[in-house]
This record gives structure tokens, C-alpha cells and sequence, in this order.
């Protein structure tokens, strides 16, 4: 099947261990105000446009066995170095049935699988992809519902079934927090997290400065422009 | 770092050593040469002993200082004057750039071991044989080698004097000892190499490379650990002094900016018998440049399939402190190109490398392995001009007519060179003929009798070239954009009014995107290429030796270019050395090194590596420094031969044009050497600027 993708980058440094490529799957549920890939948000195929006026295309359709094989390159150095493929986004799980796809085909090369997720998923996608995966970043944006919901449109609770089933399905995981000045921020918001981790390793991610760059370029407006100064 | 050593790096990078120089007038000197047509080996001699004797250089002690000889005299003497080597260019003599020894190391282990004396009574013997046998050139090398040798003694012997004048009893004592008899101790080895170093610049010789350093110096350093002489952290600190005082007279050696100094130093790799050499010197060594964050000596460290990650961790952790080095080269190509090109195979176990990263074997060689460059992109646009003109009736080239006639022409400007250097002479070093080997026995100078006279010739470009014709064949003949003759009159105006040609040019295949469009043209570029120079010799017995460098002439060459099939506009840069064109951002790192490995790099073992700029961020996480030692073992496994690695930021370097003075430390690697950023021509500065904005983040 097809699905669609709006960056494959190499050697990515942050996405888990080895010397590792990194596919953004597009299109995302959530919308979350501090979103730093805005690109990744809609389905549907874009055009970013440069201050120079170059126009660079957003999403591009892939059949599963034509993105494995263009991953596949890399297999070697993936495989001397313990490295691999992550699945980021937008929301992965959003085209569960592609990566999954895609997931299997990169398995049967012993390709080391990551995934970073909202958890924001039907079940069923979340568990058949999670299953694939050997480690999964597990996005924990809020602890409060309201808070979750106006912040990112989401419903905290489908997440929190997910992790429930992520803690017992034996797959590695660590939860990470994007730490957004005044939205999540304080202390007793991180407790309240740290909480909601329950004894699970938490990476807290500092605000990124930059993250509101690429919304001119879509012609948008960065829902927090006048924060994290 | 010791407060000694903290100390005397502070004296160094406060220039405070420039109020012990002064300035030597030498053109009487010249002169005198001039007139009284004095030979080429007296002048060498005359020059050396008058700038060793008391009044030229002073002995000069810094506080706390070990390890002593600082230069104290600016400039060294002109031998020849312009009239006179331009009267043998006149006669169809060649020079290698200035003429005289350079891009060579030293036998320095056996000098070190063995003692000046030994070496003056060997020459004294030799002599005589020679007299005895009326060999009038070899008496005239050994009686000037001999003075030459006794000169730099005597310059020791004031030092000597001068240090006990001053109570200086340790420097007493070990100037007492070395370089006249051999060293017995790291520290007296230590002392030795310092000087025999400094004395080759004031010969005259330049690019003078250390080479194997931690192979050379081991028995010293572990004969000192066993005996309990010295710990581990002592030899540190001896070793770091030894790498300060690199720095402080590098600024009035020759080189064409500054930093381009050639102290290059080899660590690892095998031994001459083949046997694994990277040992406790080598990873102490690299802790020195570490901690000590010079630009000098610079560090280059052979690796092959065998290597254990842990090494090239230990490397990368250099190149996280943004110095530009370790400069990795893959035995397991080198040795074998060496070999096939008539090295010895224990010779060619024993490489290192010259100024930059040519490969020359130390102590026996006299390779001029950069005498000259082919233009690659030149002969290109050369070829297609020649082919447009064809006239506009005649049937047009297909794309394989196009690429042979390409390589055609790297063949014709091959045997130019060939031809242009069919004559080549170099002057002589009577001084460092004393510490090469074979010098004495031969009764012979280096510079006409050394084991190995080979040249070295440069491709500047070879990516844009690769990348140039990937352009031709999709613009041309697969989307028939343009014509071949529409092309090149667009070559002219920079694609003035066709936007879509630019674009489009832009857009084509290219060599660093693991493309095998652009890869495969590259494999068969490098194949012949590797071939071009088959069958030539020079007139000192030699052959040629093409390679993947540019030195300096990939910003020569560029200059005089009009744009480039490959979207390249005029006057625009050539990447340095073997590496991406700087028109376009690149895949990732993990593809330039699969596009850059694909060629048999063996065929072209001159020299010349692939360089990759990381964000210096990648450093930030705490596996980026596994992840980036992943990359360069990848490079080696897919047999690249040479690689430079630089962690930089755009920002820090635009900051650091503008507040020149905020950043006097900050170090960048430029075509084969590092050096202080501050300290270059804006154009270069510029040229690393735009290699750094195509890294990404």
C-alpha cells in the first residue's frame, strides 16, 4: 500500500541509538500550538515557500516496498552500528497499516525499528505497530485532560489506555516531555507528570526557540509566536 | 594540564616569544652568493651556519620550559636571487615551488637514537672513501653536510653554555647529551626531535612533517614507564611541551596561509612488520591535542578493517572539540596503492604523510607529491566548447562521445605535465641529508638521491567535473532541455534568462547522494584517471602519482571558470579535496560517504580526502560522538583512503568574521591543514562559510 511521507533524513542524532534514518510520515491529529514540524500536520500534499521564494514540495506518496528499499541503502551501516530506522511525523500511527508494512519488510533485514508517538491512536493501530517496534518514545504532552484538549485538540484518555498497554507489552519505552513555557512547565506540572510516568525514564525537552521558523512558509501563524522568549 | 603547561600555552598564544626575535638583513649574503657564483651546496651550508652562528640565532629560555630552542631570528637567508632561478627556468629547469627540500619527514627515530656524532663519524669515514675514490660530488656533499651538522652542535653548545650561565641545570644536562649522542630517555628524545625539527627550517626545508611520532618515540616512553623514570602522566606533560613549542615559531615558517605549516603527525596503523601499531603513545598523544586545542602538530591517525571501534571513538573525540583533526587514512587502501606503485612493502607499511595528506614514506623519500594539478571542471569546459563549435550542420555528440572526449582531455593535460616537469631540480639540504637515510652511504644529498623521487599530481574539482556531465546527459539528452551549443553559450552568461536550465541543472543527479547516475560516471572518471599517468617517469627516475587533492589550486582553478553544467556559476568555489560540489545540500553524511566510496580509491592514493562537516550540535547528545565514530569506520570499511571530519557551526564562524578578536581560538580545517580561522584570507574564510551552510543541522 501507499503511504505519505513529507521528509526522510539521514543520520538523524536524536531518534535512538546507531547511525540511524529518520521517515516523517504526514498528517496528524493533534495539533498541538507549539508544533515545530507544521508541515507534518495535514494529510494532504503542501508547498512550503522560501523567503527566496524557492517552493519546496511537502509529501510525497510511497509504496511500502519502495520506501524499504530506499531505507534498505543504508542497511549496512545501520547494521554496523546498531543503528536503524524511526518512525516520526506528524503521527506515525496515523498510517498504521503503511508502517506496519514498511516495519515488516525492514524486519526481515534485522533493521533496529523506533517509533515517536503522540500515543494519539485507535488501539488497535497503537498495538499492532507498537508490537513491531524495538523502542518507542512515548510523547507525554499534559497530565491534565482540559489542559491536553486545549492544547493539542487530543483526548488524553485514549492516550493513557495506550500507554497502559505500552507498560505491559514488553516493548522498551521512555516518555518524553516537551517542556512549553506556561503550559506545562511548572512544578506541580512536573510532578504531575513525572507521576503519570510512574517510575518509567522521562527525557524533558527543552522548549526549541525556533520552533515556530516554518510557519510563514506554510502561509500560517505559530500559535505560540509570543511565547519561550 | 599542569600550571607548567598552562603556562607556557598562555606564553604562546600571547606571542610573548615575538619580543625575543629580531630581524636578520641577509641580502649581503645574497649577494656575495651572486657575485662569487657560489654552488648550490656551499649556499645551503653558508646559509644554515650563518644563521645558527652567534650572531644570528640567540639562546632563548622560557620560564619553566623543558624542552628548550625557540627561534629567535625572522627570517632565514635567501640562497638564490629571482634573476638566478629564473636564468635555470630559462634552460628548461623545473622547481618544485621554491625549489628546495619540502614535504618530507626526517629519519628522525635513528638521528634520535643514534646521536649527531655517530652521524659525523660515519660522514668523516665516508669522506674519505670518497677522496680516496675522487668522487669530487660526494666530497663536495659530506664536507658540507659535516660543517652543516657542526654548525647546529655549536648552536647546541651555546645553548648549553647559556642555560648553566643561568643555573638552568636540568637543560645543562640534557643538552650535554642530545642531539650529540643518543637520546636514552623520552625526555632527551624529546629535546633531540625538537631540535633536529628547528634546525631543518633554518636549512631552509619547509613542510617538514614529525611523522610517526608515537612509533619513533615508544622505546623511549616505555623504557621510562618500566623503570618507573616517568608515569603516565609525566610523559603527558613532556609531550605536551614538545606540541607548544610546535606553535610557537610556526608563524615564520613558509607556507601559503597561516597554518599551512606541514607539521603533520602520524599515529597508528601498522607496523613496518605489519603488526598492529596504535599502542599507549598514540592514545596519549591524542589526550595532548585534546587537552591542549592547538592547531599544531596536526594529528592523523591510520585506521583499517581490523581497527577496534574504541579507536576511532578516541579520535572523535578530537574532532567533537572542533579542531578539524584527527585526518583519518585507511591502510588497508594506502598500503596496497603504495606497493603497486614500487614502494618497498615495509616502506609502505611505514606512510605517513607530507604537509597536508599526500602519502610519502618518512626518513627515505623525496616524493614532490603535489608539483601540479589537472583542472578537472577546466577540461571539461574545455571539451564541451570544443565540441559545441563543431558547427551547427555537424551531427551532435552522443552522451559517451561527450565523456570520452572529456577524459581525452584529463589525458592531454596529464601529459603536459609530464612534459612541463620532464626537468625538475631540487636544491640541496646538506643538513637534513645528515638525518635521511641512505644520504651518507650513497655520499649523495637527498635532493637528488633519495630512494623514492616520485611526483604527484592533483585533481582539483573531480565532483563538480562528475556532476557537470551527469548534467550534460539528463539536460541535454535525457530531457533535451537545452542543446549542447545552447548550454555552453548559457555556461558564458551564468544561465542569464533560462531559470528552468538552472534549475534544472540544480537538480540533476550529483556525486554525495549515493546517486548511482552521478556515482557511476565518477567510478569511471577515477578509473581512468587513476591510469593517466601509466607508463611515465620522470627524469629522477620516478613515476606519477594522481590523486584526489586540490591544495590551494581548487580556489586558482575555480577562479578562472566560467559556470558550470552542474549549476556552479562563475568564479564560484570548487569543494577542497574530494568532495561535494557546494551548490546543492546533500543527502546526509551516510550518502556522501557511499557516493564518495564508490570509486577504486586505491587508483588514486596521491591523497586527497573526502571532508564531511557535522553540526558541531551532533556533539551535544551524549551518543553523537559513537554515532560520527560509525560514519568514519563505515568510510573505511567501504575503502575510502582518506577522510577529514569538522564540527562547526555557521553561526560561530559568521560571528567570528565580524569579532575577529572574540575568536582568535577557534580552529577550522582548510584544504589539508588546520588552522586559526581568524588568521585566513577572507576567501577562504568564505569558501568554509558555504562548505558549513550545506552541513545540516
Amino acid at each position: 500500500m501507499k503511504g505519505r511521507v513529507f521528509e526522510i533524513r539521514e543520520f538523524t542524532l536524536h531518534d535512538g541509538p546507531g547511525v540511524r534514518t529518520t521517515v516523517f510520515l504526514k498528517g496528524c491529529p493533534l495539533r498541538c500550538a507549539w508544533c515545530h514540524n507544521p508541515e507534518g500536520q495535514r494529510f494532504e500534499v503542501e508547498t512550503m515557500r522560501r523567503r527566496d521564494g524557492e517552493e519546496i514540495p511537502c509529501g510525497v506518496d510511497w509504496e511500502a516496498s519502495a520506501l524499504a528499499r530506499e531505507l534498505l541503502i543504508n542497511a549496512d551501516i545501520m547494521l554496523q552500528s546498531g543503528g536503524g530506522v524511526t518512525f516520526s511525523g506528524g503521527e506515525p500511527l496515523a498510517q498504521a497499516e503503511f508502517v506496519c508494512e514498511v516495519s515488516d519488510l525492514l524486519h526481515a533485514h534485522g533493521i533496529h525499528l523506533a517509533i515517536e508517538t503522540s500515543g494519539h491512536a485507535p488501539q488497535e493501530d497503537f498495538r499492532s505497530v507498537v508490537s513491531r517496534m524495538d523502542f518507542v518514545y512515548q510523547d507525554l504532552k499534559h497530565h491534565d485532560a482540559d489542559a491536553f484538549r486545549r492544547w493539542t485538540g487530543g483526548d488524553l484518555a485514549l492516550v493513557l489506555e495506550n500507554v497502559t498497554w505500552l507498560r505491559t507489552s514488553g516493548v522498551p519505552f521512555v516518555f518524553r516531555v516537551p517542556l512549553i513555557p506556561g503550559v506545562n512547565d511548572s512544578a506541580a506540572d512536573r510532578a504531575a507528570l513525572e507521576a503519570l510516568a510512574a517510575g518509567a525514564k522521562v527525557e524533558w525537552l527543552p522548549y526549541n526557540a525556533a520552533a515556530g521558523a516554518k510557519y510563514p512558509m506554510l502561509g500560517r501563524a505559530y500559535p505560540l509566536a509570543k511565547r519561550g522568549d | 594540564m599542569t600550571d607548567r603547561i598552562s603556562s607556557l600555552l598562555d606564553y604562546t598564544f600571547d606571542r610573548r616569544q615575538d619580543a625575543l626575535r629580531r630581524d636578520a638583513d641577509w641580502a649581503p649574503l645574497l649577494e656575495r652568493f651572486v657575485a662569487e657564483k657560489t654552488p648550490d651546496m656551499a649556499r645551503a651550508r653558508i646559509g644554515l651556519c650563518e644563521m645558527l652562528r652567534a650572531e644570528g640565532e640567540k639562546p632563548a629560555f622560557l620560564d619553566g620550559e623543558r624542552i628548550a630552542f625557540t627561534r629567535t631570528v625572522r627570517q632565514i637567508p635567501d640562497l638564490h636571487s629571482d634573476a638566478e632561478m629564473d636564468a635555470r627556468r630559462a634552460t628548461g629547469t623545473a622547481f618544485g615551488e621554491k625549489g628546495v627540500v619540502f614535504n618530507i619527514t626526517a629519519d628522525f627515530g635513528p638521528s634520535i637514537r643514534d646521536g649527531l656524532d655517530a652521524r659525523l663519524s660515519e660522514m668523516r669515514s665516508r669522506l674519505e672513501r670518497a677522496r680516496a675514490e675522487d668522487d669530487a660530488a660526494g666530497i663536495e656533499f659530506l664536507e658540507n653536510s659535516i660543517l652543516s651538522v657542526e654548525a647546529v652542535l655549536g648552536l647546541v653548545e651555546r645553548y648549553r653554555a647559556a642555560a648553566e650561565e643561568r643555573g638552568l641545570t636540568e637543560i645543562v644536562e640534557i643538552l650535554s647529551r642530545v642531539p650529540r649522542l643518543g637520546a636514552r630517555t623520552f625526555h632527551e628524545a624529546l629535546q633531540s626531535l625538537r631540535i633536529l625539527h628547528y634546525a631543518m627550517w633554518c636549512e631552509g626545508e619547509y613542510h617538514c612533517g614529525l611523522g610517526r611520532i608515537d612509533q619513533y618515540l615508544l622505546p623511549y616512553f616505555e623504557s621510562d614507564i618500566r623503570e618507573g623514570q616517568l608515569d603516565e602522566d609525566g610523559a603527558l606533560e613532556l609531550l605536551e611541551e614538545f606540541f607548544i613549542a610546535c606553535n610557537r615559531d610556526s608563524d615564520l615558517y613558509i607556507g601559503v596561509q597561516q597554518g599551512d605549516n606541514g607539521q603533520s603527525v602520524m599515529l597508528g596503523g601498522v607496523t613496518r612488520d605489519g603488526k598492529p601499531a596504535f599502542n599507549d603513545l598514540s592514545r596519549l598523544c591524542l589526550k595532548a591535542c585534546g587537552e591542549l586545542k592547538l592547531v599544531d602538530p596536526k594529528i592523523n591517525l591510520r585506521v583499517n578493517k581490523e581497527t577496534p571501534i574504541e579507536i576511532y571513538r578516541l579520535g572523535t573525540e578530537l574532532t567533537a572539540k572542533g579542531l578539524g583533526f584527527p585526518q583519518y587514512a585507511n591502510d588497508d587502501v594506502v598500503i596496497p596503492a603504495l606497493e603497486r606503485w614500487g614502494y618497498a612493502p615495509e616502506d609502505a607499511r611505514d606512510y605517513t604523510v607530507a604537509a597536508c595528506w599526500e602519502f610519502i614514506i618518512p626518513g627515505c623519500a623525496l616524493d614532490i607529491d603535489n608539483i601540479d594539478a589537472v583542472n578537472f571542471p577546466g577540461a571539461l569546459d574545455t571539451t564541451l566548447r570544443t565540441l559545441a563549435s563543431g558547427g551547427s550542420g555537424a551531427e551532435p555528440p552522443s552522451f559517451a562521445a561527450i565523456e570520452a572526449a572529456f577524459l581525452a582531455e584529463v589525458k592531454r593535460r596529464a601529459d603536459a605535465l609530464v612534459a612541463k616537469y620532464s626537468h625538475v631540480e631540487v636544491l640541496p639540504g646538506p643538513f637534513v641529508s645528515a638525518i635521511s637515510a641512505g644520504c651518507i652511504a650513497s655520499a649523495r644529498d637527498l635532493s637528488c638521491c633519495a630512494k623514492y623521487n616520485n611526483f604527484g599530481i592533483h585533481g582539483t574539482g573531480i565532483s563538480v567535473a562528475v556532476d557537470s556531465l551527469a548534467a550534460v546527459r539528463e539536460l541535454v539528452f535525457e530531457k533535451k532541455l537545452v542543446s549542447l551549443q545552447e548550454l555552453v553559450a548559457l555556461l558564458d552568461t551564468d544561465f542569464a534568462g533560462r531559470p528552468d536550465v538552472l534549475a534544472a541543472a540544480k537538480a540533476a543527479p550529483k556525486m554525495g547522494n549515493a546517486d548511482a547516475r552521478a556515482d557511476e560516471i565518477a567510478q569511471r572518471v577515477i578509473a581512468f584517471w587513476g591510469h593517466a599517468f601509466d607508463g611515465k617517469r620522470n627524469d629522477r627516475g620516478g613515476i606519477f602519482r594522481p590523486g584526489t587533492g586540490s591544495a590551494m589550486y581548487y580556489v586558482w582553478h575555480a577562479r578562472e571558470l566560467k559556470a558550470s553544467p552542474s549549476g556552479r556559476l562563475s568564479g564560484q568555489p570548487y569543494p577542497a579535496n574530494w568532495a561535494p560540489s557546494l551548490d546543492f545540500p546533500v543527502k546526509g553524511p551516510v550518502s556522501v560517504v557511499r557516493s564518495f566510496t564508490e570509486p577504486d580509491l586505491g587508483l588514486v592514493s596521491n591523497g586527497g580526502p573526502l571532508t564531511i562537516e557535522i553540526h558541531d550540535s551532533a556533539f551535544a547528545m551524549p551518543d553523537g560522538v559513537d554515532k560520527v565514530a560509525e560514519l568514519v569506520r563505515f568510510f573505511v570499511m567501504r575503502g575510502g583512503h582518506q577522510l577529514q571530519i569538522n564540527a562547526i557551526d555557521r553561526e560561530t564562524l559568521l560571528d567570528a568574521q565580524a569579532h575577529p578578536e572574540k575568536h582568535r581560538h577557534l580552529i577550522v580545517r582548510v584544504w589539508g591543514w588546520s588552522g586559526y580561522f581568524v588568521e585566513l584570507d577572507k576567501e577562504f574564510q568564505d569558501q568554509i562559510i558555504k562548505r558549513v551552510e550545506l552541513a545540516a543541522p
